[in-house]
């Protein structure tokens, strides 16, 4: 323990928790460039925090708005909170690119040249004589064919109203005025996410005592909620079993040592586990601990069967007991360590840590148990006979009889019961089932989805290309068919920076067609006479565009001028590639984006649908490992019991196991590979139960003690258990709430059966 | 080159305005929830050695927005309200309080106009006159005042630009329908989505 400590103090002191999805794909399927992407994607969407106030003017609105900025601030949160739009950015990058106006067409404008030149000219007539002329064409002099002025206005696709510098958006009968925040850093820290949840509802209900509405929505959001409410549950459920068990084990022994004694043997389990998977893989993952933690159960049934073995006999010695109970321990432990052990045949990196995991914690458990138990446990006897102890013996005397006489009916009930749950059991992998936001955070976040149409999705395109030009000409040629998708309105927008910064060569041929359809024709002379340009405006103008011939403008520079959106888009090159991400709005049906990979360098990056597809994969791998362990442990206990023995006492943890199933079944439960871990449990309790029932049949001194003894340790065990994990199933968190159920009806089930084992030997 | 990029961060703020006279004006200009009429609009452009002339008819609706046909020299429709702006070339980005101001003005609505300009004027027995000049810092540094006359209805209108630009538009024919007409109420349908 000595060594497990010091060992420990060093490896914890790292970073050692993985928490990225990623890391939970098999080596060879890990594409370092996607998880730089998906890194670079989230990184944005897990900082934004959105938020709207409403009022009945946009005055009102924005006031409140600014009212509520100040108030963020004061927070220390966030990195940037913006209201009124960056003017002076705006006007710099104006400046900035102005210069390449002959070069950065857009594509609009580009397709008008090449189609019908003429129809450009009409169009900026058409602005000229429109009412609005001051805004759209301020920049006449400068630039007569408004050429910036659309290049300009087509970077923002999303036409917002600007008030006062503030984006107002306007619905039925409100207006709201937006404001966009950043947190501080996109790693979520728990502390800070309550922070954020406290303000928005602190900022809520001032807003509306102001007579007002506040919308936010955002990841962070979301996150914080999810957080809140597990939390809450946990610390409930927590309570509740922790009581439970203390009050549970008070009532059965009368001392709080067993008490101690199981938090020692499930906490030097744990710790050891966690140390060794530490040491041997660099980083544990959160999914390891989630489910490595239900082997607290298997732990603590070690040290229940030794501790309720006190009651079996008179004048009971710890050793004496180990003794007795020794052969039942080392089968238990075989048995559960095959079962998680199987998991380590496994591609799937996080079932290797958990196999780690789970061998480690429940070795150092057992040997807790069986090294310091006899010692700790010296005097440990009982004058009193628990209420527990008569409940178990009545029990385990009368309900096995009652289960073979009316054998006759229950058999095919349980048949079409199980067959039945099992038809109907279907899996349900979708990781989005896993998030339980609270519906009016849901609600919040389609209306605002609706009035700002900006959000992007999860899901995007990910662009590569030998060189610069390769992967402008790869971007292009989605850029390309994602346009007509919008046309036929399967999706709102989309965005890709090659259609804002056009490569060297495109930029010459831009130029190229401007001089071809407008200047070397005389159509811009023409154009500028007829609008009553004077002779040197028009001679400027055409001596201007000769001498930008040579312009071109490169990919870093137009970055600069970028907003942080487009930025983010660009992944960079190295010497093998250039890579870029093309990022959705408002899509319909997410289906028919796959197949656009049949395009040069385009890959469909769906972090969702991938995830569901690994959870499904996981699943149907750790099926196989539980089923392969069973029938080594089957093989072993025939080895040594007999094959009719075997089949006694693995029976139980199998018929618990598909009751569980086929409960899940009945009641439509969410299967998944999370219930499979609880199944895990089911297996490793049932087949203890079995075990010692069968150890206390074959034990020489043939007194009821043992089987009474036995039957209580069974019982005390499952209750911990159900008060431990089962209580889960309260859960509002379908996932937690599934577990539980799974753990409840598989450890019930364990129960009701395992006393039957050794029963039929003595024949009633 | 500054303006394009001003004029997408104009404001429209608080008030202070001699509201006697608004109140006369108010008084004297016929309100009803529909107006149309005919329009001219002259634009002098400082770098043009002629105006733009331009000549149709416009709507205005108290509930849903202007409708402002050219007719000549180049047919082309605007449609705007608060919200959205919609043009020949699709929709656009709604200038700062453009929507705002330009039905307010139509529409006769001072208490609007009020809200982002400082107004001073003189009102006579049958005839006004307002100057509007901007209070908003950016909005000032490209439109110098704003001159609205007319009568029981408005009449003139003149938008002096800080460049020497110059927009005047006189409505002529105006009257007040009761009812949109199906034409009307097509093209209003297309703003609001």
């Amino acid at each position: 323990m000595l060594v497990i400590g010091v060992l420990g103090s060093r490896a914890l002191t790292k970073d050692w928790l993985e928490t990225g999805f990623l890391a939970l794909l098999p080596v060879t399927e890990q594409k370092p460039e996607i998880a730089n992407a998906v890194q670079q994607h989230n990184e944005l969407l897990n900082r934004k925090v959105i938020w709207l106030t409403g009022a009945a003017s946009s005055q009102e609105a924005i006031t409140q708005a600014r009212q509520l900025k100040q108030q963020l601030q004061q927070s220390g949160l966030f990195k940037t909170l913006m209201l009124e739009l960056p003017i002076q950015q705006t006007v710099n990058n104006y400046q900035q690119l102005f210069p390449y106006r002959y070069q950065l067409l857009d594509a609009e404008t580009k397709r008008t040249l090449a189609n019908n030149p003429k129809n450009l000219l009409s169009q900026n007539l058409e602005t000229l004589y429109s009412p609005m002329a001051q805004i759209l064409a301020s920049d006449l002099e400068h630039d007569p064919l408004l050429l910036f002025s659309r290049y300009f206005n087509a970077q923002n696709p999303l036409k917002l109203n600007v008030e006062q510098g503030v984006v107002v958006l306007h619905n039925a009968n409100r207006f709201w005025a937006l404001l966009l925040t950043d947190l501080q850093d996109e790693h979520l820290q728990l502390d800070k996410l309550e922070t954020l949840l406290t303000l928005v509802n602190n900022a809520t209900a001032q807003v509306q005592a102001a007579g007002g509405e506040l919308m936010v929505t955002g990841m962070p959001l979301f996150t914080a909620y999810g957080a809140d409410s597990a939390k809450q549950e946990i610390s409930t459920v927590g309570v509740g079993s922790s009581v439970g068990i203390i009050v549970l084990l008070l009532l059965t022994f009368r001392s709080l040592r067993p008490l101690l004694l199981s938090s020692l043997a499930i906490g030097s389990g744990l710790f050891a586990a966690l140390v060794a998977c530490v040491l041997f893989f660099g980083k544990v993952h959160i999914i390891t601990l989630v489910f490595g933690a239900s082997l607290i159960g298997v732990a603590d049934d070690y040290a229940i069967h030794f501790m309720c073995d006190s009651f079996g006999a008179k004048d009971w010695q710890p050793r004496q007991g180990l003794r007795y109970i020794f052969s039942g321990l080392v089968i238990g432990l075989c048995t559960n360590l095959l079962s998680y052990i199987g998991l380590v045949f496994s591609p799937f990196p996080a079932l290797q840590e958990v196999a780690l995991f789970s061998a480690v914690g429940l070795l150092v458990a057992w040997l807790t148990v069986v090294l310091l138990f006899p010692l700790l446990l010296t005097g440990f006897r009982h004058t009193h006979e628990p209420i527990m102890l008569r409940v178990a013996r009545y029990w385990q005397q009368h309900w096995p009889i009652w289960l073979l006489k009316n054998r006759r009916w229950l058999i095919p009930i349980f048949i079409v019961f199980v067959a039945g749950g099992l038809w109907q059991l279907t899996p349900r992998d979708d990781v989005r089932l896993l998030q339980s936001a609270p519906a009016t955070l849901l609600n919040t976040a389609n209306k605002i989805k609706q009035l700002l149409p900006v959000s992007q999705e999860n899901q995007f395109f990910l662009v590569s290309g030998r060189d610069v030009n390769d992967w402008h000409h790869n971007e292009q040629q989605l850029l390309a068919r994602l346009k007509l998708f919008t046309q036929q309105h399967e999706l709102m927008a989309y965005q890709g920076i090659s259609d804002y910064w056009v490569n060297e060569q495109n930029q010459h041929s831009n130029y190229q067609l401007l001089s071809k359809t407008l200047y070397e024709s005389g159509l811009v002379k023409h154009y500028m006479t007829e609008l009553g340009f004077s002779k040197q405006a028009i001679d400027i103008e055409l001596k201007q565009f000769s001498t930008a011939k040579d312009k071109t403008i490169s990919l870093p520079e137009w970055l600069k001028t970028a907003d942080e959106a487009k930025q983010q888009l660009w992944l960079g090159c190295d010497e093998r590639r250039c890579l870029s991400m093309v990022s959705l709005t408002g899509v319909r049906d997410l289906s028919i984006f796959p197949t656009l990979q049949s395009l040069q360098g385009v890959t469909w990056v769906d972090q969702v649908d991938e995830l569901s597809s690994l959870f499904a994969r996981y699943r149907i791998r750790v099926s196989g490992l539980i089923i392969a362990a069973y029938m080594v442990v089957f093989i072993g206990l025939g080895l040594k019991f007999g094959w009719r023995n075997s089949l006694n006492i693995t029976a139980v943890p199998v018929v618990a196991a598909l009751v569980a199933l086929a409960t899940m079944g009945w009641f439509d439960q969410l299967f998944s590979l999370f219930n499979l871990f609880a199944l895990l449990l089911v297996l490793g309790i049932g087949v203890d139960d079995a075990i010692f029932f069968f150890m206390a049949d074959k034990a020489k001194q043939k007194d009821e003690d043992k089987r009474v003894s036995t039957s209580l340790a069974v019982t005390v065990s499952a209750l911990t258990t159900l008060l431990a994990f089962g209580l889960l199933a309260v859960s509002s968190t379908e996932i937690v709430h599934a577990f539980g159920f799974t753990v409840a009806v598989g450890i019930l089930t364990a129960l009701v059966f395992s006393p039957l084992i050794g029963y039929r030997t003595r024949d009633l | 080159m500054i303006l394009k990029a001003l004029f997408l961060f104009l404001l429209s703020c608080n008030l202070s305005y001699a509201a006697d006279v608004l109140a006369n004006i108010t008084i004297q200009l016929v309100k009803t929830p529909i107006t149309q009429g005919e329009f001219q609009q002259e634009k002098r452009l400082k770098i043009l050695r002629k105006p733009l002339i331009s000549k149709g008819s416009f709507t205005y609706s108290q509930s849903k927005g202007v409708i402002w046909k050219t007719l000549t020299p180049i047919p082309s429709l605007l449609l705007v309200n608060e919200a959205h702006l919609l043009t020949g070339q699709g929709e656009q980005a709604v200038p700062p309080a453009f929507g705002k101001v330009f039905k307010a003005m139509l529409g006769g609505d001072l208490q609007q106009l009020s809200e982002g300009f400082v107004i001073t004027g003189e009102a006579k027995k049958s005839a006004w006159r307002l100057q509007l000049t901007p209070k908003d810092e950016l909005l000032k540094k490209i439109i110098s005042s704003m001159v609205l006359s007319g009568d029981t209805e408005l009449r003139v209108l003149d938008i002096q630009e800080v460049n020497g630009n110059l927009t005047r538009i006189s409505f002529a024919q105006i009257t007040h329908p009761e009812q949109l007409t199906h034409q009307q109420q097509a093209d209003f349908e297309r703003l609001s989505p």
